[in-house]
């Protein structure tokens, strides 16, 4: 089945998403980048190069290598003169005065090169998925007219693809942050990128999502942010060397990636070095550069350019007639706005507010694309809803805590099987209490049902298997059932109520679980030392009984001495700490009784039995566990 | 296929037949996701690995990319510490083609934008316009298991055509 994607096509870099099982993830490239360069090439030996390939050798072909073709897509000759300066190859007006790049002697259009981009994106995408790419959301900025939509359409159908939708660039970020489905808002969207400036406003409400004003700066973005790194750092290498290191090629080069590199960290730490050994060399010997950048300095030298983002907010803010205040939602978009500076500048425009940026900003248009195709194919296509556990289900055990045998958010149908054990020699019986809950403690957890699986023969404790399993069928109806793998008697019941709770009550609930956390880890600790001393304690005096008069006196008056402190300690609640020290002990001890005697039996099991509640977790596994070798505590 | 019965089934018994056959698709189409999954989790892990192993890697070549500088810096005056320089380098080569990632020899190669990087243009009348006269910042490993392209400086013919932007 032909899989849908959504595109990012952008002035500079483009990015395609897809969604699988309604979760939106960026595809990687062919070179494994999640960016590709919105660059085409023609060389020399008519050949056509996309992406990176078409911007390393750039340099060699300044006449054959197309960028920024969006600025010129669906528009005419006459309406780019400005643009015609910025770029290196050839604009001429082609049929009708539609612009088209003039590549020796041959005629393209913007629309072919967006559509050698696309397609590159969906070939390379098609091959990670391992199946073809057919069907496309394209973005496009909100400003474009009915021309440039169009021809953006064509461009995706040049490539091959059909295009379900073309969507704006800050509704997709808007979509991929899931405001569509929230009540009435009007949202901000700021989206700085490599070399264009966007602001957006929106409103949206039931699904319908409104422009209500866009204004930008078609010339401003991280490059230049990286420039001014470049011009301090050879400002500064001049004043203290007297040479110009932008004279030099290579400099200039190792400035720009320094620089860039520095921009990026100066993001999450206040002060960077630079540090370019051998950078150049004069009379004298080789010369480095080595500097520290701070926070404070890059946003002086950069001061004007985030003022530069002002004036667009406001007269987007004025168009829209909305004032600071009115503003619900702020979505940040772009490289650039990881900047700690812009988005101290966002916040002071927007009445404080705290823009939203969970979602990586690169990629935030692209995936909010995706998530659009992936609706759109839901409506034709019969999608099954899987459903999750919306707490997680369990068994009370030794101690009176919760072992957890469904864990939430798992998804349905699922079916997990544990074996417990009995916690006292010759228990003939035992009580399963189903829970529901986060919380650690049994009683602090919902009971869904309890029941009694009786007739267990006679045995010491720990060695009776008693298989439970629990089965959530797709309609959340649990089923849970209790085996004695010895006699095959079973026990089973089956709660239809698990999915009774309403949202607010199984919010409340994992709120609880969240607050008394570690109040909770605390107590499973304890009383998880607590089994695990108990269960050694005892395996140590089952094996002295065992060994009768083969143990030396002292040995045995010191393994005695032990488990008398064990239960005592048990008794008294003793910490942790003491609970662990003498488990470890007694833990000696017995190793030493078993080296003392080699060969004797079954040792190791034991773990946390469980007594009138339950036996402890034995071996687990996910589906029907069959020969449960018995294993020890968690 | 023939059928014994000449009556018609019923109308909930094709209901319900339609439902099986749907039902059994979705199935075997949800087995059959669950597999294409995970075989894509073993390619992705696999994928993942080698990614942040050449990551990792390629964020200690500047440093084998100074010392390159300091032994091509490196005075008649510094012979000694500079043979010992050259001896960590090859030392940080050598672990390099270990790794998966021998150093790209590119000088006289035809340039190739999947192994370059065009940083400049000279004239040069010598060799072929194309061809790879130096590499400013060489490369590391090929193909599948590229680690980064060299930069390189390119022939033009014997005009003088000035780098582009």
């Amino acid at each position: 089945m032909a899989k849908a994607v959504g595109i990012d096509l952008g002035t500079t870099n483009s990015v395609i998403a897809t969604t699988e099982d309604g979760h939106p993830t960026v595809i990687p490239n062919s070179e494994g980048s999640r960016t590709t360069p919105s660059v085409v090439a023609f060389t020399e030996q008519g050949e056509r190069l996309v992406g990176q390939l078409a911007r390393r050798q750039a340099i060699l072909n300044p006449k054959g290598t197309i960028y920024s073709a969006k600025r010129f897509i669906g528009r005419r000759y006459d309406e780019v003169k400005s643009e015609i300066n910025a770029v290196s190859f050839d604009v001429v007006a082609g049929p009708d005065g539609a612009v088209r790049f003039n590549v020796r002697g041959k005629q393209h259009a913007p629309e072919e090169i967006s559509a050698l981009v696309l397609r590159k994106l969906a070939d390379d995408a098609g091959k990670f998925l391992g199946e073809r790419v057919t069907e496309a959301v394209i973005t496009v900025p909100a400003y474009f007219n009915d021309a440039q939509r169009q021809a953006t359409r064509d461009a995706g159908k040049i490539a091959g693809l059909e295009v379900l939708r073309i969507i704006n660039e800050p509704t997709a970020a808007a979509l991929a942050y899931g405001l569509d489905k929230g009540a009435n808002e009007t949202v901000l969207i700021f989206d700085l990128g490599g070399g264009t400036f966007d602001v957006s406003l929106l409103s949206i409400g039931e699904g319908v999502v409104e422009v209500l004003a866009t204004a930008g700066d078609g010339h401003l973005g991280g490059d230049d942010f990286d420039r001014r790194i470049v011009d301090h750092i050879a400002d500064e290498f001049q004043r203290d060397n007297g040479i110009d290191l932008r004279q030099d090629p290579q400099a200039l080069q190792r400035m720009f990636e320094a620089a860039e590199k520095a921009k990026v960290e100066l993001s999450s730490v206040t002060q960077t070095t630079i540090s370019l050994p051998f950078v150049t060399a004069d009379a004298t010997g080789p010369k480095h550069l080595n500097t520290t950048l701070m926070r404070s300095t890059f946003e002086q030298i950069t001061g004007d350019l985030i003022e530069r983002c002002t004036d667009p907010v406001e007269t987007a803010m004025a168009d829209a007639k909305v004032t600071a205040n009115d503003v619900d939602e702020v979505i940040l978009v772009g490289g650039s706005t990881r900047i700690p500076a812009v988005q101290a500048l966002v916040r002071r425009l927007t009445a404080g507010k705290d823009p939203n940026m969970t979602v990586n900003p690169d990629e935030v248009v692209a995936l909010g694309a995706a998530a659009q195709a992936g609706v759109i194919k839901g409506e034709v296509e019969d999608v099954v809803l899987l459903d999750v556990t919306p707490l997680s289900l369990g068994l009370e055990t030794l101690g009176g805590v919760m072992t957890k045998i469904i864990e939430r958010n798992t998804t349905i149908p699922a079916r997990r099987t544990e074996v417990f054990s009995t916690a006292e020699d010759n228990q003939t019986a035992v009580d399963v209490v189903v829970l529901q809950g986060e919380r650690e403690r049994a009683a602090d957890n919902r009971v869904l049902a309890r029941f009694r699986l009786e007739n267990i023969r006679p045995a010491p404790r720990g060695v009776p298997q008693i298989e439970v399993t629990f089965d959530i069928d797709a309609n959340g109806i649990l089923h849970v059932s209790a085996r004695d793998k010895d006699t095959g008697a079973e026990q089973k019941v089956t709660i239809s109520e698990t999915s009774n709770l309403d949202q607010s009550e199984i919010e409340r609930m994992i709120k609880d679980a969240e607050q008394h956390r570690s109040e909770d880890e605390r107590l499973r600790e304890v009383i998880d030392a607590r089994n695990q001393l108990d269960s050694i304690a005892y395996q140590v005096e089952k094996r002295l009984q065992e060994l009768g008069e083969g143990v030396p006196a002292h040995e045995k008056a010191r393994a005695e001495m032990l488990v008398g402190d064990a239960r005592q300690a048990i008794k008294e609640e003793a910490p942790v700490e003491r609970l662990r020290n003498l488990a470890a002990e007694l833990q000696q001890v017995f190793y030493g009784l078993t080296a003392a005697t080699a060969g004797a039996g079954p040792s190791g099991r034991g773990g946390s039995g469980g007594p009138g509640p339950e036996g402890g977790p034995g071996a687990g596994g996910d589906e029907d566990v069959i020969d449960a070798e018995f294993t020890t505590d968690e | 296929m023939s059928d014994m019965r000449p009556e018609e089934p019923k109308e909930d018994e094709t209901g319900s037949a339609t439902k099986i056959a749907e039902l059994e698709d979705r199935w075997k189409r949800a087995l059959a996701d669950l597999d294409n999954h995970r075989k894509r989790a073993a390619r992705d892990a696999e994928r993942q690995r080698f990614a942040e192993r050449a990551r990792t890697v390629a964020e200690w070549l500047p440093v084998v990319d100074n010392l390159e500088r300091a032994i091509e810096h490196g005075g008649a005056d510094c012979a000694v510490l500079l043979e010992g320089v050259r001896a960590v380098r090859d030392q940080a080569l050598e672990l390099l083609t270990r790794l998966g990632f021998p150093r790209q020899d590119d000088v006289g190669r035809p340039f190739d934008p999947t192994r370059h990087e065009a940083v400049a243009t000279v004239p040069d009348a010598e060799v072929p316009e194309g061809t790879v006269v130096q590499v400013t910042r060489p490369g590391y490993g090929s193909g599948d298991g590229q680690l980064r392209p060299a930069q390189v400086v390119v022939s033009k013919g014997t005009q003088t055509d000035g780098p582009g932007s």
